[in-house]
């Protein structure tokens, strides 16, 4: 043999095969976050059904006063739920993981349960709650003082604040938690000993200190409030305040013209861009380096005399955001009539009866938001995990910008990503248009930033030498990750699926623009029922989606511990 | 066919009465059954419709399958833009998924046919239905399936009957402030041809007196009963079929035929081009035209579209003052009254 031959020979034999591998996962990634977003961008230059590219879209796009207003409600919407998330998460977040608080496992167990409700259900609690005429609580209020105006009303810039914010303060919790419990108690002390009491201690040194992570929860929050469409459905359009992803819809009307709902989604994408851009620029003069390693001890507030009306404020929360519209829901699913009230007469299983054997479609909408929520969420936690390997071992050049595709989805709004995939997926050559595909990819799109938080995590703590000892033993890279990285991380892909199903199946921003007749799912089931009003036979499904939930929550609670869901991801 | 002598002219008779009655030119047995087995090739359609609410679209669905084994129909009931809106998006996919299309707002199938979107089929049995629905497109391209009325609702426990609004503009009166419901123009087609009648009759100052007394704005028509019933708001523009039909049920469901008219709404059905079952599209075609259909629609107190079906409460459609527009009138006005609407209301 000679050596010129050889050479190639060894080479060959040199050249590391599941490079490719891992090629080809960098290149499935690329494909269904970058593919959307460059397909909407081109969108939005696009002439309709023509050739050649055209900035007449976003002309149209703005060229209404009305469509303006739109978007500038919406930011003005965003910026009241970020705010009101905050005013109901970071004293709670507080008082559950640092103080003494009674009830704090319960408080958390609550703040769980306004999660796993989705926030389409929440508004039809609330508009039992708050119609201005017949919700329960205007009708005490008037009962009782014998006014003509009603108390509240649901169908207002207000009502749709609230009852967002009941369902997105989750993750300004969780943010502010995690935080938390990496701030030691030694600077805290030190404002005791100086003489600040409890309270003074919070607000001059514990707060200062979580402020980046406050931050990330509200930018996270804000930019959540803007893709949701199921509560501008059924509160905005009575509120009579029009809002982005209304009027995108509009766009959709016939003839349908994605291109201009492209360009009508761009700002929100710059918008995106821009808070990101002034997240660094609040943070970046300050240092917080307190928060990151392992600080001295963590030690309990004792609160005294404020416990209990920390308490009042943590039940007043759980009672808004969870208790109060799941008591009226049950009663409306019950109801020939929610206005009714509590009688006999008015009893009936009629609701749940059309829903589980009469509504054709609603039992296929169950099962396909189950499969193709399981799916998505399957193939989001194996590719997520993949990519959190490259990252982790650093397999790939560039593997950050890997790590960051996964994240981008999280802070992309979801309304935005919805015409993206539309214009990605829908047209020939895909054609995918009515399809389960179309879904379950746009799903496990949306689904990838939380699973790769999670896998990501769960990797940094296994030490890459139990695997070289697998190589060295003469297994491949595949062998190690089978034999040793998956089973380590058992317990903690059961919880990030768990974690991913849950939003999944109630996904409905991105699934309103990609369902066909034979794929609807849950959400758009109860948005097209929603249009009759009968908010008891939405409040029956509603239930039906919820106890779905809560048996896999619970599954997920046996297996992985039931804080899984709490800690940052 | 054999008779014995001596009956021939009865027998004659009642042949040339046959062919001359609509019966006579109804679906046969044998191309019935024909169609049947083509159908049950494909196994299933899907049906958009707005023509009902999701109780009576389920019903229609089932009383079809119940008909003719082995084909299914897959109901989606939405309102009518919300229909067309989706059926535009497959139809901008290049991925039609819908067969056949029920929309309440007929100026869809105006717009469907000058492009060449709907599939050119006359059911045999739409010579069955009433002589005032037959033929509404020359072409035969879309038929009409289902008959409504859009009059004054209201909720028969908080408000009397000589106090319900006797006319439209009735509506208007300060003392229903915070008590109206109505639909939206761009969602339910019902509205968008109510919205139209009205501004032809009383001009858009009628919408912008009503934007004063702060009606409560829903999606569908069928919204505006549910929300009388809870009690929500005591007063409406509403289907009057289905408060007759939730009235019978028990709820505190009223009714007025308002005396400057009711806006009669005529809701055609058709199959698209390009439909992937397209046997079974024309088998629930002929179907939806049948007596059978207009048995089922009754049930559940819909108007029906045949003589010999008689309707279920209600005063006869020939005894009411009626607000019918044109095809083509409400092709032109609907999607600018759509505007309109969203200028003045906001929503």
């Amino acid at each position: 043999m000679t050596s010129t031959a050889a050479a190639p020979v060894r080479a060959w034999l040199r050249f590391d095969w599941t490079m490719l591998v891992w090629l080809g996962l960098a290149a499935v990634l690329v494909f269904i976050v970058v593919n959307p977003l460059i397909r909407l961008v081109l969108a939005s230059f696009e002439v309709r059904d023509g050739v050649g590219y055209t900035f007449d879209n976003y002309l149209t796009a703005y060229g209404r006063p009305r469509y303006v207003q739109a978007l500038v409600n919406t930011l003005v919407m965003g910026a009241g739920v970020a705010a009101l998330c905050v005013v109901f998460a970071v004293p709670l977040a507080w008082a559950c993981s640092r103080t003494d608080m009674p009830a704090r496992g319960f408080v958390r167990l609550c703040v769980l349960a306004a999660f796993i409700m989705p926030p389409y259900l929440g508004a039809v609690g609330w508009i039992l709650l708050a119609g201005p005429n017949a919700g329960w609580i205007n009708r005490a209020w008037v009962a009782m003082t014998g006014a003509t105006e009603p108390l509240v009303n649901v169908f207002s810039l207000t009502g749709l604040i609230v009852i967002m914010a009941c369902n997105l303060f989750f993750f300004v919790f969780v943010f502010t938690t995690s935080a938390l419990e990496l701030v030691s108690s030694e600077m805290e002390d030190a404002a005791n000993i100086l003489g600040a009491g409890a309270v003074r201690t919070a607000f001059r040194i514990t707060l200062p200190l979580i402020y980046p992570a406050i931050l990330a929860g509200v930018i996270v929050v804000f930019l959540q409030s803007l893709a949701l469409f199921g509560v501008p459905a059924l509160i905005a359009i009575p509120a009579r305040y029009p809002v982005v992803t209304t009027q995108l819809w509009q766009f959709f009307e016939s003839p349908v013209r994605v291109e201009v709902a492209a360009a009508y989604a761009i700002p929100l994408l710059g918008i995106t861009i821009g808070l990101l851009g002034l997240q660094r620029l609040l943070l970046a003069r300050k240092g917080y380096v307190t928060v990151s390693g392992k600080g001295g001890e963590r030690r309990v507030v004792r609160l005294g005399a404020w416990r209990w009306p920390m308490f009042g404020f943590a039940a007043t929360i759980c009672l808004i955001t969870v208790f109060m519209p799941l008591v009226v829901q049950v009663q409306a699913a019950f109801s020939r009539a929610w206005g009714r009230g509590f009688s006999l007469d008015n009893l009936t299983l009629e609701n749940f009866r059309f829903i589980l054997f009469e509504h054709q479609m609603a039992r296929q909408s169950v099962f396909n938001s189950v499969t193709y929520a399981a799916i998505a969420a399957l193939i989001a936690i194996l590719l997520s995990l993949c990519i959190a390997y490259i990252v982790n071992r650093k397999l790939l050049r560039f593997s950050g910008v890997l790590a960051f595709l996964c994240m981008a989805p999280f802070v992309i709004p979801g309304i935005v990503l919805a015409i993206g995939f539309y214009a990605a997926y829908a047209p020939p050559p895909l054609a995918l248009y009515g399809t389960a595909l179309i879904l379950i990819l746009a799903f496990a799109t949306r689904a990838l930033p939380i699973a790769y938080a999670s896998n990501a995590a769960g990797l940094r703590a296994i030490h890459p030498e139990m695997e070289e000892a697998v190589r060295i033993l003469g297994g491949g890279r595949f062998m190690a990750i089978r034999r040793v990285v998956a089973p380590l991380l058992k317990r903690s892909l059961v919880g990030a699926w768990v974690l991913v199903f849950v939003p999944t199946c109630q996904e409905l921003s991105t699934a309103i623009f990609l369902t066909g007749p034979n794929t609807r799912v849950m959400s758009v089931l109860l948005l097209d029922l929603s249009e009759e009003g009968k908010l008891e036979q939405l409040s029956a499904l509603g239930s039906v989606l919820l106890v779905i939930t809560v048996i896999i929550v619970a599954i997920g609670f046996r297996i992985v511990g039931r804080d899984f869901m709490l800690r940052r991801t | 066919m054999r008779a014995p002598k001596g009956r021939t002219l009865p027998i004659a008779l009642a042949m040339l009465a046959a062919t001359l009655s609509p019966a006579a030119a109804q679906l046969s047995a044998d191309a019935e059954k024909a169609l049947h087995e083509a159908a049950k090739k494909e196994g299933q359609l899907t049906w958009y419709t707005a023509h009902y609410s999701a109780e009576t679209a389920e019903k229609m669905g089932k009383a079809f399958m119940a008909r003719y084994p082995g084909v299914k129909v897959n109901v989606v009931r939405t309102t009518a833009q919300v229909a067309y809106q989706r059926l535009s998006q497959e139809l901008r996919a290049g991925s039609l998924q819908v067969d056949v299309f029920g929309s309440t707002d007929i100026g869809h199938y105006l717009e469907l046919k000058t492009k060449g979107l709907l599939e050119k089929f006359t059911p045999a049995n739409a010579a069955t239905t009433l002589e005032s629905v037959r033929g509404i497109d020359a072409d035969g391209m879309y038929h009409v399936s289902s008959l409504g009325m859009v009059g004054i609702t209201y909720n028969t426990a908080k408000v009397k009957a000589a106090d319900a609004p006797k006319n439209w503009p009735d509506l208007l009166d300060p003392k229903w402030k915070s008590q109206v419901s109505v639909g939206h123009p761009g969602f339910s087609g019902y509205v968008g041809i109510w919205v139209l009648t009205m501004t032809k009759m009383y001009g858009w100052s009628f919408f912008e007196k009503l934007e004063k007394g702060k009606p409560q704005i829903g999606r569908s028509i069928l919204d505006t009963q549910t929300m009388l019933k809870a009690g929500e708001r005591l007063v409406a523009a509403g289907p009057i079929t289905s408060a007759i039909e939730a009235a019978a049920k028990g709820d505190p469901l009223g009714w007025v035929y308002p005396t400057d008219g009711t806006v009669v709404i005529i809701a055609p059905q058709a199959i698209v081009k390009g439909a992937k079952n397209p046997a079974a599209a024309k088998l629930f075609m002929e179907w939806a035209l049948s007596e059978d259909a207009s048995r089922t629609m009754v049930e559940d107190y819909q108007m029906s579209l045949h003589a010999n079906v008689p309707g279920r409460g209600g005063t006869p459609l020939k005894d009411i003052k009626q607000l019918i527009l044109k095809p083509d009138e409400i092709l032109k006005g609907v999607s600018d009254v759509k505007e309109r609407w969203r200028d003045t209301f906001g929503n």
